[in-house]
């Protein structure tokens, strides 16, 4: 919502300033939007600018990670709890634009950037002017770029690698791709300008070298004629990763100590735990620490050991500071490729589960998701909640992510190991003492319990403490009758009158409750992702949190990340996704409004409303970023709609010049299907005219940024060779997707056009049907 | 290599050439077994001796042959003999490390073998001296411990393993070895441990580890403070858990493995036999053959580590491919398993040592399936002794299980879905059911399933009351769990209801044989509770409305039964007979039941009355018993989801003193063989020195 209100001034900004001509239009525009519908819907078309640069970043990311996969570490990790990652990608984005249109004005920036390339051909004497610009307050990382990219001048480019330092780390950020392209493909200078600020900032933070790695990795591959050049990119990449870039406060002297695998058994995480082998790990290491064979007294020796392990830890802990993080996406990796060898979903799955379940033991780690906002180690990956999602030759898979926030990466240590089986108390006499405790504690939540057990064993006490806190919470409301039923049981034990029940209330209760149950999907061995997906994430949260030996820890947190490795083909992206969001379609066998209305209640609710509101919204969004990206492949499956209703796309795998094995299909502008329409309220509806409006704001808003999309692009194709960038006219044609030139009734006309062909359009209903035929997406 | 060879072959030829004399090696052991001192005349004697190869035979013979009281009158030089093995053991030269260990074997061996009336403490006495004893035995126990904790030559520490099976498993009441005394007091168990937790030394060493394990865990389980128990306990390093659910699963997985292949093997030829047409003969027993010596060791290490462990149980559920077809088992844990991603050097061993192999047709498994296979096969057979004992484990265990609410919790899991073959027996009147088109279910289905394959297969006159028992006990705590948790678990309970019927028919048919031998009244009591607990807490855990209705469908359709049993058991509790008490309980148990039958018949023969027609179909029946649901009044019954908690203490005590007992005999069989062969070890070190 915070986003909402962000941009909502950004939208104001934007309008405002306006001196174009059509800006008189656009403003009644848009007050008849907000007459008819509320102040939200002005947030549409921005949201759609936004998305489409976000989305052309995106892809620009995933291209590197497709180079990457040549090497065979193709990964992309994309967190996000559905909402949230899109504000998360959507931050940097209206930040940038809001900073550059509340002090100039979107048109200025195009102005001055083409006025200044038009500077630079003419005369170089300007250059006071343009430096005035370079030191004036409006001057944004997105201006720099352009410079730097455009300006053949020494003087310039390092100046700019200079003022690089001067902006704010994620505004960078956010154009790194193209920086390190630049860096890698063009001349000496640009590189030179550029890499003290990488080295700068790949002293900073980890997360940092991790995306220069993989993002250079994935550019130099495309070189192959350039062998110089090409090394460049690889000198620095390979720099990054000897680890000669960490902190310097950070390069303490090592001890000598090898991890001593010669003895056996090495300084170990494993080792802060009670049990007999930590005490011979370490001895390898400490010399201090004697086991004795007939020791009894282990449990004394513990906190010794612990205390001189974890110090040991320490010294330890930087060796080399990319290594456990490659690993670790290596392995993620490996994991999805072996899958891609099973022939079942079922198979599939399984395969995944016991995987993960043995990754784990080499968890906790100092190991990260880039895609996460902030500082963490990962701890843990519940494995019997990964699924793999739909897809027919490669296995992408989703799976959660337990993390403990961390204040910073490096210095933090890695927090403990704690055996799944931890909350558990040990079957065993001696330890009953300190872990009855919590048990009691426990079992003293649930007192109205009785104690079944006759039986005088320590430890019965606990085991019911546990099952009844495992009894779900969720059946309280619709139950009551059925928790009064088990006192009945509990009561007569102790009255010994008989009692009496009705057959008739127990069948009742039955079908009662399974009514009571939420709408969930019967299980489908065929597609496991969709039941995963329906469960609303804070209710998984909380599940996988209460079982979960690091649940307690106040700075848990849950992560989610779909892998999806390719095999050689650059066609083959990565995927990135988004929780919450299910691929409702295929499960409840409803149409798409049909569900709307099972999900969100009747037309006229409020849940109805807002999620139609939402759809609207995004699909607009989206409509118009697939129509000027030519998004191709845009079948159902890779089409995910969120609880509340918001459309979102995936897969960009086909865009630009590049569509599915070029069969020609999906001519049409965009995808809109009368399904689609029919949630929208039909071809009549408000909404649906609230849908095409949006669409023309969206397109004009776009086309003030016009300039800046293009120049990602542009510079992403250097050197590329990438499936997207085939034919020389990519740029034109995107440029003309525009329509500059159009005045804005041409637009709206263009866009009635746009949608009414799509509407009509065959081969999207084809290109569905030839999914559903090939792919069994429905 | 040419050298070595020669050297073999001049060994073998001067040995050849030498039978006829005694080897150096036997003359010493003849000095030894003089009165006197062998070391008076040649100082060098000790150190001589453990530079020869060792003539097992011909020592542990020689001890035999002597009687106590001869025994008694070379004491000193046999405890002489013993400490300097002892002594041996810390020397550097592994040859003579070797050779002590062997000898210590022998002496072992050969003083028990003469020694079976002698007491404990005699033997004692004998080996070491009771002054010197626990010096003895204490640095016995350290040498080995560091021997096996050392980074030295894996035959030497199979050797070492195998010394202490030897002693551990000398007597036939294992609880009878007094030397164990020292072994309680010197503890190995952090050495068996590190064996387990360590990849490499767990495949060469893993197996025999977990049985010297299980043994030494049974050692006055009953009568005193056992450390080992205490221990294994308390044991919550996951990799040593996991290692030690590998060799259990790899044990078990090979014997499934094993019998399938026999099974195989046997169907071709019976396939041969039929187109001989003299086959069908012998199908009869041809079934019976297939049998492969059950493993009872490493069931009751199984059971030992989930009875005593609770962390163990997650390694039930811990995944691990199929074994049998990988030579080298994949490993739970990387090579170097307590290194941290943090702290490792840029390796791929990290990302190896997890490659599982990529064969396709490796299905993933955990070791509770494997286990689940393992009794299935198992429980087919349950005549002969063994494969009694080796049921009644599997029983056992599962009872353990089915009590742990963490193994419920995997067992329930909807996200864990598991394909089992379970096996099945071949019988007359039903076709082996196609594997292949098993449903994927969480686990509990399996072991439902195997509990109602267990009840359908064992209807027979050598009735196996107590495994009867114990199954429709795992099922009555499955039940509770489910109950107790809400878990709506899609299972053809259909299957289940006939079975158990079926179950009543048998015992009610068969009353007067059964009632010589057993109480049938308890199982009866336990099937109609099972019963009770569908009808009245029902809504709790069945999947569906229609599912209760079935349940009752099921009830009416076989009245008879329910009908047969209420007066027999009415029979026997008004007789003042010695069933009177266990018969009553029963009649009171079964009144929810007779209610439903009373209630619902009448109605159905009406419903047929007015609408003339003789029989009824489901359909009709189902919609009589829906629309009359109102009218009919139950009565709740106490304690039907409780049970009495599993205790080893009292009532199994004496099942596992005797399966320990045979399972040392066992040990003890095999272990002959295996010490003897000493190549292995020879051409190891020969090449060292």
């Amino acid at each position: 919502m915070s986003l909402e209100a962000r941009s909502l001034a950004v939208a104001m900004g934007d309008n405002e300033p306006t001196p174009s001509p059509p800006g008189n239009n656009g403003g009644s525009l848009l007050s008849v939007i907000t007459e008819g519908v509320g102040e939200l819907s002005v947030i549409d078309p921005e949201v759609a600018q936004k998305a489409c640069q976000e989305v052309l970043e995106k892809v620009k990311l995933l291209h590197g990670g497709v180079a990457v996969s040549s090497r065979g570490t193709p990964l992309e990790l994309v967190n996000g709890d559905g909402v949230d990652s899109e504000i998360h990608c959507l931050d940097e984005t209206p930040t940038q634009i809001r900073e550059e249109e509340d002090e100039m004005g979107a048109t200025m920036a195009s102005g001055t950037a083409k006025g200044s390339r038009r500077r630079r051909q003419n005369n170089s004497a300007k250059q006071s002017w343009l430096l005035r610009l370079f030191e004036s307050k409006l001057f944004d990382i997105s201006m720099a770029i352009s410079y730097l990219y455009n300006s053949k001048e020494p003087g310039v480019q390092a100046y700019i690698g200079n003022r690089l330092f001067c902006f704010r780390n994620e505004d960078v950020d956010f154009y790194l791709p193209q920086l390190l392209n630049m860096y890698i493909h063009m001349d000496e200078d640009v590189g030179d300008a550029i890499k003290p600020y990488i080295v700068h900032r790949c002293r900073q933070s980890i997360n940092f070298s991790l995306q220069c790695a993989l993002l250079l990795g994935a550019y130099s591959s495309d070189m192959h004629i350039s062998t110089q050049r090409h090394s460049r990119g690889t000198k620095l990449r390979k720099l990054i990763l000897s680890d000669e870039l960490k902190p310097a406060h950070r390069k303490r002297e090592l001890p000598s100590l090898s991890p001593a695998p010669d003895t056996g058994l090495s300084p170990s995480k494993r080792t802060h735990q009670r049990s007999k082998s930590d005490a011979t790990a370490s001895i390898s290491l400490s010399s201090n620490l004697k086991r004795t064979a007939s020791n009894p007294k282990v449990e004394n020796e513990d906190e010794e050991l612990s205390s001189s392990t974890e110090s040991i830890d320490n010294s330890f802990s930087s060796p080399v500071r990319l290594a456990p993080e490659r690993e670790f996406i290596k392995s993620l990796m490996a994991i999805g490729k072996r899958l891609a060898t099973l022939p079942t979903k079922e198979q599939k799955t399984q395969r995944l589960i016991s995987e993960l379940s043995l990754l784990n033991h080499k968890l906790p780690a100092r190991v990260w998701l880039p895609t996460a906002g902030f500082d963490h180690h990962v701890v843990r990956v519940p494995h019997t909640q990964a699924v793999v999602l739909n897809s027919k030759d490669k296995a992408p898979y989703l799976i959660y992510v337990e993390v403990l926030e961390c204040e910073n990466f490096d210095t933090t240590s890695v927090p403990a190991r704690i055996p799944e089986n931890r909350i558990r108390s040990t079957r065993s006499v001696e330890n009953l003492p300190e872990c009855g405790i919590t048990h009691e504690q426990r079992a003293g939540s649930f007192s109205t319990v009785p104690n079944y057990d006759n039986d005088d064993e320590a430890w019965s006490v606990d085991d019911i403490g546990e099952l009844q806190v495992e009894l779900p919470e969720v059946h309280t409301n619709s139950c009551d009758n059925i928790s009064q039923f088990s006192v009945d049981s509990i009561t007569s034990q102790e009255s010994k009158e008989p009692v009496f029940i009705a057959a008739g209330d127990i069948r009742r209760r039955l079908s009662e409750q399974l009514a009571h149950t939420p709408t969930a999907f019967r299980r489908d061995p065929e597609d496991p992702s969709a039941v995963a997906l329906k469960e609303p994430w804070q209710e998984k949260v909380r599940r996988i949190r209460e079982g979960s030996p690091y649940g307690h820890l106040p700075n848990w947190r849950l992560l989610s990340v779909i892998v999806k490795c390719g095999d050689d083909l650059r066609q083959e992206l990565l995927a990135f996704q988004v929780l919450k969001q299910l691929q409702v379609k295929k499960q409840s066998q409803l149409s798409l409004l049909d569900y709307f209305l099972q999900e969100h209640g009747s037309y006229t609710t409020e849940a109805f409303l807002s999620a139609q509101r939402n759809f609207v919204q995004s699909c607009a969004g989206y409509c118009l970023v697939c129509y000027l990206l030519q998004v191709k492949d845009r079948h159902n499956g890779n089409i995910l709609l969120d609880a509340e209703g918001h459309i979102i796309h995936i897969d960009f795998g086909f865009i630009l010049s590049s569509s599915p094995r070029n069969l020609g299909f999906e001519t049409s502008a965009f995808k809109l299907t009368t399904e689609f329409v029919d949630v929208m309220g039909g071809l009549d509806g408000d909404m649906f005219n609230y849908y095409k409006m949006l669409m023309l704001q969206g397109l004009i808003a776009a086309r003030k940024h016009m300039d800046k999309v293009v120049q990602i692009v542009e510079i992403m194709q250097q050197g590329s060779q990438l499936p997207c960038f085939h034919g020389s006219s990519t740029i034109r044609n995107l440029k003309e997707r525009f329509h500059m030139s159009m005045t804005e009734e041409q637009l709206q006309l263009l866009v009635e056009q746009m949608v009414d062909g799509s509407m009509r359009s065959i081969t999207t209903k084809l290109y569905d049907g030839f999914q559903y035929l090939t792919n069994g997406i429905m | 290599m040419a050298q070595v060879e020669k050297r073999g072959g001049l060994l073998r030829k001067s040995s050849a050439s030498k039978k006829p004399l005694k080897e150096k090696v036997v003359l010493m052991y003849d000095e030894i077994f003089m009165t006197e001192d062998p070391s008076k005349c040649s100082p060098r004697f000790w150190e001589e001796l453990f530079l020869m190869k060792v003539n097992l035979e011909y020592l542990e013979g020689k001890l035999e042959s002597l009687d106590g009281e001869e025994l008694m009158k070379i004491k000193d030089n046999i405890n002489c003999l013993f400490q300097h093995c002892i002594q041996a053991l810390g020397e550097e030269h592994p040859i003579r490390v070797v050779n002590a260990l062997q000898t210590l074997c022998a002496l072992i061996r050969g003083v028990h073998q003469k020694n079976k009336s002698t007491s404990g403490f005699d033997i004692i006495n004998m080996l070491m001296g009771f002054d010197k004893a626990e010096l003895c035995m204490k640095n016995l126990m350290e040498s080995l411990d560091s021997l096996l904790c050392a980074e030295g030559s894996e035959s030497l520490k199979s050797l070492c393993l195998k010394l202490l099976l030897c002693l551990v498993t000398v007597t036939d009441n294992i609880s009878q070895n007094t030397i164990l005394e020292y072994v309680m007091i010197n503890s190995i168990f952090e050495a068996i441990l590190q064996i387990l937790s360590h990849p490499p030394s767990r495949r060469e060493h893993g197996y025999d580890a977990v049985v010297l394990l299980a043994l030494l865990v049974n050692y006055r389980k009953y009568e005193s403070v056992n450390p080992y128990i205490v221990k294994l306990s308390i044991v919550d390093d996951e990799a040593t858990l996991n290692g030690m659910g590998l060799v259990i699963a790899q044990a078990l997985s090979e014997y499934n493995r094993q019998y399938k292949d026999k099974e195989e093997e046997h169907q071709s030829g019976f396939f041969s036999a039929l187109t001989n047409m003299v086959g069908s003969m012998f199908i009869a027993d041809a079934h019976e053959k297939i049998s492969v010596q059950t493993n009872e060791a490493i069931l009751l290490a199984l059971y030992e580590a989930v009875h005593l462990n609770r962390n163990f149980i997650t390694v039930l559920a811990q995944s691990h491919p199929e074994i049998g077809l990988v030579t080298t088992p994949v490993s739970p844990v990387p090579t170097t398993p307590a290194t941290p991603l943090g702290t490792t050097p840029p390796s791929s061993d990290v990302i190896s040592s997890v490659e599982l192999p990529l064969d396709a047709d490796v299905q993933t498994s955990n070791l509770l399936i494997t286990f689940l296979k393992y009794s299935s096969i198992v429980m087919q057979d349950t005549k002969d002794e063994h494969r009694l004992h080796s049921g009644k484990l599997c029983l056992i265990i599962l009872t353990c299980i089915a009590e742990d609410q963490y193994a419920n919790a995997f067992l329930h899991d909807d996200n864990m879905n598991f394909r089992v073959n379970l096996h099945r027996m071949p019988m007359r009147h039903r076709k082996k059911a196609a594997d292949k088109n098993l449903p994927c279910r969480p686990l509990v289905c399996a072991v439902l399933d195997l509990m109602v394959e267990f009840i359908v297969t064992h209807m027979m006159k050598e009735f196996p009351m107590d495994l009867y028992v114990r199954c429709i006990q795992v099922v009555h705590k499955l039940l509770c769990y489910q109950k107790k948790c809400r878990v709506r678990l899609h299972y053809t309970w259909r299957e289940l209801w006939s079975a158990l019927i079926n179950l009543l028919k048998f015992l009610m048919s068969n009353e007067t044989v059964l009632l010589a031998k057993h109480n049938i009244f308890t199982l009866a009591l336990m099937i109609v509770n099972l019963f009770n607990m569908f009808i009245t807490y029902g809504d709790t855990f069945l999947p569906t409305p229609s599912s209760y209705d079935e349940l009752y469908y099921e009830i009416i359709r076989m009245h008879q039964s329910f009908d047969n049993l209420y007066s027999m058991v009415l029979r026997l509790s008004t007789n003042a007979g010695q069933w009177k008490e266990a018969a009553s309980k029963v009649t009171h148990a079964l009144v929810n039941i007779r209610a439903i039958i009373n209630h619902f018949n009448p109605k159905i023969e009406s419903y047929a009355a007015v609408n003339h027609i003789s029989q009824l179909s489901e359909e009709q029946v189902l919609e009589v018993v829906r629309a009359n649901y109102d009218t009919l009044t139950l009565k709740l019954q106490d304690g039907l989801d409780q049970y009495e908690r599993y205790s080893e203490q009292h009532k199994e005590a004496a099942f596992f003193k005797e399966l320990v007992r045979s399972i040392s005999t066992n040990v003890r069989r095999n272990l002959a063989f295996h010490t003897l062969s000493q190549e292995v070890l020879l051409k190891e070190f020969s090449t060292i020195s």
